[in-house]
């Protein structure tokens, strides 16, 4: 009832205005500059690593990953069977995240760090089970016995999944879900498939979506899963989410918005998928295929 | 810089505004961002540059220097971002110097009027970036003769003399580095798509997030050539979006069917591939041209060109004390002979630093330095 009186309100309020004025977050100069230089640094280092490593092998005359080419790129067209509801998707998304999901975030934002940081780390603690799961089945358990080591870090030593204390250990959180399992299998991702409430995806990673939700529903942990305190937490991950995500529908201003998120979103797919498989030929596909077919 | 900068978005719907296009819906408002200091100051409108909305890096670069420097800070997006195109311009058909001016000037009066009581204002002053400067420029010279808003002073910040001749200068550095046609785009894409993916796998990444992209996109791009062929490639892109609401609004049947224009839940992939080969020469004589020569009794094309140079307020640059520059000496959007006519418009107004290419000097401390002393009346720091 209050979350239908809060919909209410808002789609009002924001239907009457002809000028809207709301905060969003600071700018923070020092912290952009900082985090811009970290990720140049590290870029730097992993490229070097990456160079020094291809060269050693060479002298060991073990063979290295295939390479790309440029004719292994799926061409500029993109497979979607389904566009007249992808489009009214993306529509409909655009809206509610104006009229909703951003207002929502917005407010979120406005609590203290230590509460945000707080209900980030509890949520992302609770997706470790899932990606402890995952990384199992796709037999990479490297990574799967350190979301352990960081479930049973965060839960005691952080109480509760409340502080994230296994990153400053140098056990960083690298979340999996079935999306990646199947890709891993060897599943295709499918057709662009645009998910109301949660944007571009595909079917493959739709399906995954959902097995990672009906996985930690079933697994219950702490009992958070079921009853009315399920609804609110749910709710608070959601704007959590989105507070963390930095895309807004329609800020390009550009009649082809759609079709531009399309061929980013899949090839940015195909590309983890080819790094998924990074001892594999790339598949040769017709060559009028278009891409995700 | 100071540690934080507050930010609030307004969005605002203009009484003029056209009627919006259905495909448009989303560009039906005008958003532009304020950071307002607690006490009276003078505000500083900024004005993106081509094709840019209001909030982008480099912009939000400038806002924290006059921010930290004491200026309320207004960043506004660039005539010719679609967004402002839809929402504010009084044409539909971006790109005429003048009437651009206008439509920011008035867009600018509404803004200032609608600020919450709390921002108390002093001073305006105007600044801009590529494109945006010279906007800056035209909306002071509008100012001197309306006097509604007393701008003072104006920074244009690697601004262009003659917006055809730049433009024609990148539509030629497409044509070279990348040739003719989207077939040419494509293979740019897919040279850009092995890279990047040869880069991920090798590496021992298990996302593909913003920063590595970053960083590849950076690595692969090491010639001049290559550089030169992106640079081309993002400002077509958005000549795209700029020729496809003009084409419409105009209804001059280029890309687009007047009498039946695309629906909401149409593909406009073909449209989009269709524009993507044609150069700003095609949106001039087949959108820019008819639509004002129509309207324009006495205009020639060649009128039409002449009256998007900065020459059209030559005088008021030569005698106003009150205007402004920083560019590079290697900017590409200058030739050396628009990079002299400055020089001599401005006299000791106007400093060019040895590099930076295009904004490459944006965000260095000499050129914020050396631009908030402008804004303040310091400049030339010799004289004072």
């Amino acid at each position: 009832m209050v979350v239908m009186g809060v919909v209410l309100l808002t789609l009002s309020g924001c239907a009457s205005q002809m000028v809207s004025i709301r905060t969003v977050p600071d700018q923070t100069p020092a912290a952009d500059n900082a985090a811009a230089a970290a990720s140049a640094a590290a870029f730097a280092e992993a490229e070097a690593a990456e160079s020094a490593n291809q060269s050693s092998t060479e002298v060991q005359g073990q063979e290295t990953a295939p390479q790309l080419t440029p004719a292994d790129a799926p061409p500029m067209y993109t497979y979607d069977p389904w566009e007249r509801f992808n489009r009214f998707a993306y529509r409909f998304n655009a809206r509610f995240d104006e009229a909703i999901f951003l207002p929502a975030a917005n407010i979120y934002r406005r609590a203290p760090h230590p509460v945000r940081d707080g209900a980030h780390n509890f949520f992302g603690n609770i997706a470790e089970i899932d990606s402890v799961i995952n990384y199992t089945l796709q037999w990479r358990l490297k990574y799967g016995l350190r979301s352990i080591e960081r479930f049973a870090i965060n839960s005691t030593i952080g109480i509760g999944g409340l502080i994230d204390v296994a990153t400053k250990l140098k056990l960083p959180g690298t979340p999996t879900g079935f999306a990646t399992t199947l890709a891993k299998w060897g599943m295709h991702p499918g057709p662009y498939l645009v998910i109301p409430l949660l944007g571009p995806s595909t079917l493959r990673d739709g399906v995954g979506f959902l097995a990672d939700y009906g996985a930690e529903y079933g697994i219950n942990i702490f009992g958070l899963y079921r009853g009315g305190l399920s609804w609110g937490l749910g709710t608070i991950n959601a704007v959590d989410q989105r507070a963390n995500i930095d895309f807004r529908y329609h800020s390009s201003g550009s009649p082809f918005e759609y079709e531009t998120i399309r061929f980013l979103y899949v090839r940015k797919r195909l590309i983890e998928d080819a790094g998924l498989h990074p001892k594999d030929r790339p598949k040769q596909l017709p060559a009028d295929a278009p891409a995700g077919k | 810089m100071p540690a934080k900068v507050p930010l609030s978005e307004i969005n605002i719907a203009l009484p003029w505004r056209l009627p919006v296009p259905e495909i448009l819906w989303f560009d039906a408002k005008l958003r532009v961002w304020l950071s307002a200091q607690e006490k009276p100051a003078p505000l500083a409108i900024v004005i993106s540059g081509t094709g840019n909305d209001g909030n982008t890096k480099t912009i939000s670069v400038l806002r924290a220097a006059l921010y930290g420097a004491g200026y309320h800070v207004l960043t506004v997006p660039s005539p010719t971002f679609p967004g402002f195109i839809v929402s504010t311009s009084s044409t539909g058909v971006a790109g005429d110097l003048m009437q651009d001016g206008h439509d920011l000037y008035a867009a600018m009066q509404e803004i200032i009027a609608n600020l919450p009581r709390k921002v108390r204002i002093t001073d305006i002053d105007v600044l801009g970036y590529s494109l945006g400067g010279a906007n800056a420029a035209v909306v002071k010279s509008i100012d001197a003769t309306e006097g509604k808003l007393k701008i003072h002073r104006v920074v244009m910040i690697n601004p262009p003399v003659s917006l055809f001749s730049s433009v024609g200068r990148l539509d030629r550095l497409f044509a070279a580095s990348i040739g003719p046609g989207d077939q040419a785009v494509e293979l740019l894409y897919r040279r850009l798509y092995a890279q990047i993916a040869n880069l991920y796998r090798a590496s021992d990444r298990l996302e593909l997030d913003n920063n590595f992209l970053l960083g590849a996109g950076a690595a692969t791009l090491k010639t001049d050539a290559e550089f030169s062929a992106a640079i081309a490639l993002a400002y077509r892109l958005q000549l795209v979006d700029m020729f496809f609401i003009g084409d419409l609004y105009a209804k001059t049947g280029v890309a687009v069917d007047p009498e039946h224009p695309p629906k909401v839940s149409d593909s406009l992939e073909a449209i989009e591939r269709d524009l993507r080969a044609k150069p700003f020469a095609d949106y001039f004589t087949r959108v820019f041209a008819p639509y004002y020569l129509g309207r324009r009794p006495d205009a020639t094309s060649a009128s039409l060109i002449a009256a998007n140079r900065l020459d059209i307020i030559a005088d008021a640059l030569r005698s106003d004390g009150d205007y402004y520059a920083q560019t590079n000496s290697n900017d590409l959007i200058l030739n050396k002979r628009e990079l002299a006519w400055l020089q001599v418009t401005l006299g000791s107004r106007i400093v060019v630093y040895d590099h930076g290419g295009h904004l490459g000097e944006i965000g260095e401390r000499r050129q914020l330095a050396d631009m908030l002393d402008m804004l303040a009346g310091r400049w030339p720091r010799n004289t004072q």
